[in-house]
This record gives structure tokens, C-alpha cells and sequence, in this order.
């Protein structure tokens, strides 16, 4: 009886993922504005100082044992929630790609395929860092793994997919104007 | 002809109609290239329903000699299926050859565990009906469905994760088979703890009724318009290049 109503639930809770991803696939396709907005809104300094391993070895020495679990699983869970932002970001971006990719223009779906090429090897990347974060998180006891090595360019990169941004903003104002 | 089988017989022949129209579509809009195991699907249970509905009509055939073709048909169904999956994945990471090493060791992984639940639950499951060849089938429908329902959701939900969005037709495809193998999931499990009449009825119907629903979102997913295509309007064009620069120097620190 009991195993009969176990396949029940499990067939429940698989409908229920079906429509969802239903329901998300009819969503509108990201632009690259939101995907930008998206990049910009990551506070990477605070990132950094979250996964800095100075920092924690100050922490290390300067609380006691358990309070520096608390305090080391509250900044990985911090920590992970920047990466998300930034894999969400690059899912968007490999959103707009994938779409360019389907245009009859062969040079726009060429360079929107290498977007969404390069977009998923960031999510991945961004994905697998998650991972190590949560290891981190449930066993805070652990070294800290080294700082993920997309970090380092990314403000950088936001910074320029931002002036591109703007500028494609502005030809598009000028343009309609003219 | 009381109206529980007249509902049951409009529920079995409808979506076999409709079925063959998802199939002209197909040849219609070329799609059978891109998606040649679910064109020999829909093929097949267009034949195999011709095929079981001929022997209705026929008085010379038994109901168990109908029982055997029936759970046949059934079996080579949920082949079919299986290579209707398997399509769907080379579709969606066809492009992306350094991605087509995770999902197959995912994959690997989820099959393995996926079969050995199926295994555990069909060994465990109550076999209350007494033709010991149908529980046996229930059994493994049950199973199959199982593997089947848990690939599709894990496809959907690893490619919405990573951002891979799929072309409407493989999504419907995806979509209406995860619906229809998830429906299968749920009533072969109520089959076993409702054995009376009256519930065998409805049971059928909602199978019958998830078939169609089925039908209709593969049909649905074929006559509607690429949304993809159709947002193309709002894309940069030169600028294009320059994005995939800028995020590339995320990869190459």
C-alpha cells in the first residue's frame, strides 16, 4: 500500500517539475540589457573579501573553534549566493546567444553560437565553484578551497559588457533621432 | 453501448487521429531528419493502434489473445520511447561538445539509479491482481515509466539550470512524453490498490486522457512558431563579436 503511494508522490512531484519548466520555458527570452544588469549587480569586492583565505585565517585565530564554523558556513552560504548571481547572469547571456543563434544571418548566428559556447563554460565553471562552496558550507571544519579563477577578470568584464552596454543604447537613441 | 465505453473508445481513438496528423506535420516541416526515433514512435503507435483496434472488431480473437498483443505493443512502446529520450539529449547537446561529457556521466548515473529504484519497487510492490503475467507487466511498465519520467525531468531541469534553452520542438516532445510517462507512473501504482471495476474504468480514462493531453502538446509545440526565431528583432548585430570577447576573458584569466 504504502510503496503504491510512494510512486504517487514521486509521479506527483515530476508533474509538477514538467509544468514548471513549462511555464519557464514560455518566459521572454533574456536581452543582453537584463543579462548585464544582472553582472553589474554583483558587489565582487565583497565577494572577494568572502572567500579572501587571509581573512579566514585572521577568523581562524581570532574566534574559537565552533563560533568560526558559524561564522565560515555563514560566509560560504553568502559566497554561493554571489556565484549564483553570476551563473544566472551567464545563463542569460548564453540566453541571448542561443537565440542569435537561430538567425538567417550566418555571421550573427555564428558569433551567437561562440556567445552561448562561452556563456555555458562560465555557468559550468560558475556551477562547479557553487559546489565547492557548499562543501565548504557543510564541513567548514576543511581548508577553504583557492578563489575560483574567473574572479579575477570578472569586474573587469562586467565593467566592459557595461560600456558596451551604454554605447549600443546610445546608437540606438541616436539613431532613432537621426 | 453504456457512455463509460463510449468515453473510453472516443479517448482511445482521438488521440491516434490527432497522432496522425502530429505525424504529417512532421514530414511536412522536414522534422523527421532532426527527429527520426519520434517520427518511427508516432508511426508505430498509429500502427499498433490500427493494428489492436482491427482485433476488437474481430470475434474470431479472444480477450487474452488481444491481452498478448496488446502487452506486445506495449513492450516495443516503451522501447521506442527509450530511443525517443536518447534522441531528445543528442538533440539539445549536440552543439555543445564540451558539455555532452557532463549529462552522459549524469546520465550514466541517473539510469543506474533510476533502474535500480524501478528494480526495488517492482520487487516490492504489492502484485494483487491474479494474472500473475499482467502484475509481472504492470511491474515493469511501472519501472520503465519510472526511468523514463526521471530522465525527462532531469533533462528539462539540468538544461533550465545551466541555461541551455531547448528549441520548441524538442521541449514539446520532452514535455508531452514526461506528462504521458509520468501519468503511466502514478495510475500503474493506483492499479495495484484499486482493483475494482469501477476503478479500472477511471484509471483507463486517465490514462486515455493523458495520451491526448500528450498529442495535443506535441501538436501544439509542431504548429507553433520558434520563439527563438521570433526574438530575434531585439538582438545587436556587430555588437555581437565584441560580447563574446569581453566574456571570454572571464575563461581565459
Amino acid at each position: 500500500m504504502i510503496t503504491a503511494w510512494i510512486f504517487v508522490a514521486i509521479a506527483l512531484l515530476a508533474l509538477t517539475a514538467l509544468l514548471y519548466s513549462a511555464a519557464a520555458h514560455r518566459r521572454r527570452p533574456a536581452s543582453i540589457e537584463d543579462a548585464i544588469q544582472t553582472m553589474r549587480s554583483i558587489d565582487i569586492a565583497a565577494f572577494r573579501n568572502l572567500i579572501d583565505p587571509e581573512e579566514e585565517a585572521f577568523l581562524r585565530s581570532n574566534l574559537p573553534p565552533d563560533k568560526f564554523r558559524v561564522v565560515k558556513r555563514e560566509r560560504a552560504r553568502a559566497a554561493i549566493s554571489y556565484v549564483w548571481s553570476a551563473g544566472q547572469a551567464a545563463a542569460l547571456f548564453a540566453d541571448v546567444g542561443q537565440s542569435a543563434k537561430h538567425s538567417p544571418d550566418p555571421t550573427i548566428a555564428a558569433s551567437g553560437a561562440q556567445i552561448a559556447q562561452t556563456a555555458l563554460r562560465l555557468r559550468l565553471q560558475t556551477m562547479q565553484t557553487c559546489f565547492r562552496l557548499a562543501r565548504t558550507a557543510v564541513l567548514p571544519g576543511r581548508k577553504s578551497l583557492a578563489p575560483p579563477v574567473w574572479i579575477d577578470q570578472f569586474e573587469w568584464t562586467a565593467e566592459a559588457l557595461q560600456r558596451l552596454g551604454r554605447l549600443r543604447r546610445h546608437e540606438s537613441v541616436y539613431s532613432t533621432s537621426a | 453501448m453504456d457512455w463509460q465505453s463510449f468515453l473510453s473508445l472516443c479517448l482511445w481513438i482521438s488521440p491516434h487521429a490527432l497522432l496522425a496528423a502530429v505525424i504529417v506535420l512532421l514530414f511536412r516541416r522536414r522534422l523527421y531528419r532532426d527527429f527520426p526515433a519520434f517520427t518511427a514512435y508516432t508511426l508505430y503507435e498509429t500502427a499498433a493502434f490500427v493494428l489492436l483496434f482491427v482485433l476488437t472488431r474481430l470475434p474470431r480473437v479472444s480477450g487474452d489473445q488481444y491481452k498478448y498483443f496488446f502487452l506486445a505493443t506495449m513492450v516495443i512502446s516503451l522501447a521506442f520511447r527509450f530511443g525517443v529520450i536518447e534522441e531528445i539529449f543528442e538533440n539539445v547537446f549536440r552543439d555543445y561538445q564540451f558539455l555532452k561529457a557532463v549529462p552522459k556521466h549524469r546520465l550514466m548515473w541517473m539510469k543506474a539509479i533510476l533502474a535500480l529504484a524501478a528494480i526495488l519497487f517492482a520487487f516490492y510492490a504489492p502484485a494483487e491482481n491474479p494474472a500473475r503475467l499482467m502484475a509481472g507487466l504492470a511491474a515493469v511498465n511501472r519501472g520503465m515509466a519510472m526511468v523514463q519520467s526521471g530522465l525527462l525531468v532531469f533533462l528539462l531541469c539540468f538544461s533550465r539550470i545551466l541555461g541551455l534553452s531547448l528549441r520548441n520542438y524538442a521541449f514539446g516532445i520532452a514535455l508531452g512524453l514526461g506528462i504521458l510517462s509520468t501519468v503511466d507512473l502514478g495510475t500503474s501504482a493506483l492499479r495495484t490498490q484499486f482493483a475494482t471495476e469501477h476503478g479500472i474504468v477511471l484509471l483507463n480514462v486517465l490514462s486515455l486522457s493523458s495520451y491526448l493531453i500528450c498529442v495535443l502538446i506535441w501538436m501544439g509545440y509542431l504548429l507553433a512558431p520558434d520563439r527563438k526565431a521570433a526574438h530575434l528583432a531585439n538582438l545587436p548585430n556587430s555588437e555581437l563579436e565584441e560580447w563574446n570577447r569581453e566574456l571570454q576573458h572571464l575563461l581565459r584569466p
